[in-house]
């Protein structure tokens, strides 16, 4: 503890008495003190952040970095050298990357579902039904799941002569072949995916809800709004942050979090239906040993997330506000 | 806000139709999981005929599930306990200590949140591969602790900031280094904290496929959701066995729910009300 000696000696000064704070030998000894602090929080602030930092650099920025480069030369024989945009040409013209592009797209479609069911049952838990408690318990659950075990389950509730085509089978719908059919396996996927996870979205949109104030909403009621017109008027504007914040998070959550469902639901197929860019680039590195196309997909996925991450950024701008 | 029965019945009745939609899934594996494999076939809803660990047992001991257990426990350990230690030291660092630079270096680790392993898989795989960490535990530790820092920081930083600076400053005038301040005031007042972010860690962690997938290349070293998704071939013809399998999986990650099912929608929510 020799540390926090030397410390207290340091300290002395500054706890001088009040009334002599005036004299200016005094005001000049604080002053030096502050210096020699602010030298000790620096000297500590290194040691608390450096790991952490070292970590971050060398694991995500400084392998970032690599990527972009590893996406400028060949793979097999022309392992290593400098082959231009000749990678995004071949992405270009890969008709399995191009499904992954176009199932991107998809995504975007979906997005609007993803955000306004968990939004419209908040606003629901958020008028306190009966059993609001319950309800956020249950929707919240498949959220901690791993997406390997709930694909493990939905592979046994959607295949062919597995329950849901029985229960359909009942009111005379013909077996569907939901993960079979190229065009309905991936909207499987997604589907699948929001069950899984919008109750993420619920939670967050109920954090919201609790920020919302009061007073605008009695003022509502006062003024003789209905239910649609407090939701148009009051509830929509004042959680605008909260909706934006949630359109960003679902989306990096559909971009990035679905490797595990299309892994257990489709493995990519039938014929690569299925296939997201995240999928692609493990298959591209993994199976079919070519980083450096691998890498090239993975800079065209980090270039779809920076534009989804504009918006985050902003967040972020506001979040550093407090430090 | 009041609402008049009316309005609760027609809100009532999707939301219990929704409800019943999340739950059911997870229940009729469940009772799948505890019916023998004739028992299925010829009736998939009906209800298990008795109570039965038998599938459980038989998946656990027929596809070295428990050997992938372990390993997952090993990872996760170790891979929280240095999330904990790394973003409480920057979390405290970022929210209470002024320094120089530390608006860019806050900066820095915000960024990163921004970069999906997705993005940095190939390069990643090399290095780890360079510096002999493939397929072993210390660069599976490593490669959560990782992917999961800049998060742990956020939110280590976002909590810490509630600490009033009050607090601080009497521990330092009591004659508290920086250092000592984390020791005795910010580890054990931020053990809530520490408990909601520990417990968000390990599910990610546990949870996670896709960078176990590419560290752990040797089936020894696979982890419980690996394990996993090998079972669908294995037994994907005998399916109460399968859901058995699944199970063995899932139920740790439900125990763990009901138990900190608060600790862990506050982390959430402490993630998003903050940025």
């Amino acid at each position: 503890m020799t540390v926090s000696e030397e410390h207290t000696v340091i300290q002395e000064p500054q706890q001088a008495p009040a009334a002599r704070q005036l004299q200016p030998a005094t005001t000049a000894r604080t002053t030096a003190t502050r210096r020699r602090r602010l030298g000790e929080h620096q000297i500590a602030a290194l040691v608390l952040v450096t790991p952490a930092l070292l970590i971050i650099v060398g694991l995500r920025v400084v392998p970032l970095v690599l990527g972009a480069q590893y996406s400028l030369t060949g793979d097999g024989d022309r392992n290593g050298l400098f082959v231009g945009l000749a990678n995004y040409r071949t992405l270009a013209a890969d008709p399995v990357f191009r499904t992954a592009v176009k199932n991107v797209g998809l995504l975007f479609l979906a997005l609007p579902v993803a955000v306004a069911i968990p939004g419209i049952l908040a606003t629901f838990l958020f008028l306190k039904v009966p059993g609001h408690r319950f309800y956020r318990s249950v929707y919240f659950f498949p959220v901690v799941l791993s997406p390997v075990i709930i694909g493990a389950i939905f592979n046994i509730l959607l295949s062919v002569d597995g329950p849901l085509n029985q229960l359909l089978g009942v009111i005379g719908i013909g077996p569907v072949d939901w993960l079979g059919n190229p065009h309905l396996a991936i909207v499987s996927v997604i589907g699948v995916h929001i069950w899984a996870t919008f109750g993420m979205a619920l939670v967050i949109f109920m954090a919201g809800f609790s920020t919302l104030d009061q007073s605008l909403l009695d003022a509502a009621r006062c003024d003789g709004a209905n239910l649609p017109q407090t939701i148009r008027h009051v509830v929509v504007p004042e959680l605008s942050q909260t909706i934006q914040f949630v359109f960003v998070t679902t989306m990096i959550g559909m971009l990035t979090g679905m490797f595990g469902l299309v892994y257990v639901m489709t493995a990519g197929g039938p014929g690569g239906a299925t296939y997201l860019p995240e999928f692609y680039i493990w298959v591209t590195q993994g199976q079919l040993n070519s980083p450096a196309l691998a890498s090239a997909a993975s800079m065209v996925l980090f270039l779809v997330m920076l534009v989804v991450g504009l918006a985050q950024i902003r967040l972020i701008k506001r979040a550093t506000k407090e430090v | 806000m009041r609402e008049r029965g009316f309005t609760r019945w027609i809100v009532a009745v999707p939301m219990c139709l929704l409800a019943l939609a999340t739950i059911y899934p997870m229940l009729f594996t469940l009772n799948v999981a505890m019916k023998s494999r004739r028992e299925y076939v010829l009736n998939q809803f009906s209800l298990a005929d008795h109570l039965t660990a038998a599938n459980v047992a038989d998946a656990w001991s027929s596809s070295g599930l428990g050997r992938y257990t372990l390993n997952s426990i090993v990872v996760t350990a170790g891979a929280v306990a240095l999330l904990l230690l790394l973003g409480s030291m920057a979390g405290y660092a970022f929210s209470q200590v002024t320094f120089r630079g530390r608006k860019w270096l806050f900066l820095v680790c915000l960024g990163a949140l921004m970069i999906p392993f997705q993005v940095i898989m190939v390069p990643f795989f090399r290095v780890l591969g360079q510096v002999h960490l493939l397929d072993t535990y210390p660069g599976l530790i490593l490669a959560y602790t990782g992917q999961f820092l800049p998060f742990t920081i956020f939110l280590m930083t976002s909590f810490y900031s509630r600490i009033p600076a009050e607090v601080v400053e009497a521990a330092r005038v009591d004659g508290s280094t920086t250092l000592g301040v984390y020791r005795r005031i910010m580890l054990p007042l931020g053990r809530p904290a520490l408990l909601s972010v520990g417990i968000l860690n390990a599910l990610f962690c546990w949870n996670d496929v896709l960078i176990s997938l590419l560290v752990m290349q040797s089936e020894q070293h696979r982890t419980l959701m690996v394990g996993v998704t090998a079972l669908r071939g294995q037994y994907s013809d005998n399916i109460p066995l399968f859901a058995g399998g699944v199970l063995v999986a899932a139920v740790p990650v439900i125990a763990i729910y009901l138990f900190f099912q608060r600790q862990i929608t506050d982390g959430v929510t402490a993630g998003s009300t903050k940025g």
